[in-house]
């Protein structure tokens, strides 16, 4: 890979890290999904200074040229990254669910202790 | 918790029904005068649970839209929490009749864990749309395969449930949109008792019918998808 093109995408490549990194220190991402991010981050890296490897994989996969590599990877890395999201958006839709039912029931429940409250109170 | 103390509450849950509402539970108060019923107001945007409460109705009110399975759902955890030995759900817009409430109420007395209100076993036909007609032909179909009973009305709202089927129903991962076919085969899954009684069904008044046009498309794949979890899925989650 030419220097120039290795210096543009390092430093992309870093950048992206950083921020990763930073978002994380600000707890503006959670951990737990943070690592998905940081592996494609180190993956990034790791092809940008042994582009050899890429090369070997694409051979190993018997793919023809090194780009075409790339592009599944990527398409692969965001098709899991959508499962990953639908995987926690079924269990957030059921833990907004739960939650929801349990504000109604506690409503009903407040609402019968102060009814008798009230009672004494508009007898008064 | 205690079981079986509470007798039957009636659970009708209702989205936007502020117009239906007074004259089912107006019906409700001649047919089955003194029991308890509740509300669940499945986060509507009209005064539906104002309605029900001047109507002297207990009122469990969602603070968003779950929709028509989350909303039973809602209102049979109130019931198990109250103990009632027998809940009934009943549609908050006026479809179902009061007098088919009894003998489901019966049918789970006598030892059934789900009694379902069939509009098939009644004398008054019940017709519906094509696209309804076929989409119940065939589900009715699957859920006779697939739980090895000789039900004809599996899409029913009219249910009464004792308190295993409460205990199931209310399961976190219960199916929660529109639990009919599918959950018939969880309850079978679970060793349920199922019964069907005969049920007589009005014509919904209400101007946002739930399987109606593309949503009828929608729903027909969502419950294909939902009859396979329910026949495939793991044995541990009926345990909750």
């Amino acid at each position: 890979m030419p220097i120039r093109q290795t210096i543009v995408f390092l430093t992309i490549a870093l950048l992206l890290l950083a921020v990763i990194v930073e978002l994380v220190r600000r707890r503006r991402l959670r951990v737990e999904y943070a690592w998905l991010w940081i592996a494609a981050g180190l993956t990034n890296l790791l092809l940008i200074l042994r582009y050899e490897l890429l090369v070997d994989l694409t051979d190993a996969v018997g793919a023809v040229i090194p780009t075409s590599t790339l592009f599944f990877l990527c398409i692969l890395y965001l098709a899991l990254l959508s499962l990953n999201y639908s995987v926690r958006l079924t269990e957030l839709t059921r833990q907004v669910k739960e939650l929801a039912q349990e504000v109604a029931l506690l409503r009903a429940e407040a609402a019968a202790r102060e009814a008798p409250v009230r009672a004494q109170q508009d007898a008064r | 918790m205690s079981r079986g103390v509470a007798g039957v509450l009636l659970v009708i849950p209702a989205w936007n029904e502020s117009r239906n509402l007074p004259e089912v539970l107006g019906e409700l108060d001649r047919e089955r005068p003194g029991e308890p019923r509740v509300v669940v107001d499945d986060g509507s945007e009209d005064d539906t649970g104002d309605v029900a409460r001047r109507h002297g109705v207990t009122v469990l009110r969602l603070p968003l839209h779950l929709g028509y399975g989350a909303a039973v759902q809602t209102g049979l955890k109130f019931a198990m929490r109250r103990g009632h030995d027998v809940a009934v759900t009943f549609d908050g817009d006026g479809q179902h009749d009061p007098a088919d409430v009894a003998p489901l109420v019966e049918a789970v007395r006598e030892g059934a864990d789900l009694a379902i209100g069939s509009r098939f076993l009644a004398s008054a036909a019940y017709r519906g749309g094509f696209g309804r007609r076929a989409g119940r032909a065939v589900f009715s179909a699957l859920a006779r395969v697939l739980t090895g009973l000789p039900l004809t009305d599996p899409t029913s709202g009219l249910k009464a449930l004792g308190p295993e089927a409460q205990r199931l129903f209310a399961l976190a991962r219960f199916p929660d949109r529109f639990p009919d076919a599918d959950a018939l085969v969880l309850a079978r899954r679970a060793r349920l008792r199922i019964v069907e009684r005969p049920a007589r069904m009005r014509p919904s008044r209400n101007r946002h019918s739930m399987h109606g046009g593309l949503r009828g498309v929608s729903y027909g794949f969502n419950m294909l998808a939902s009859l396979l979890v329910a026949a495939l899925g793991r044995e541990a989650d009926l345990e909750g």
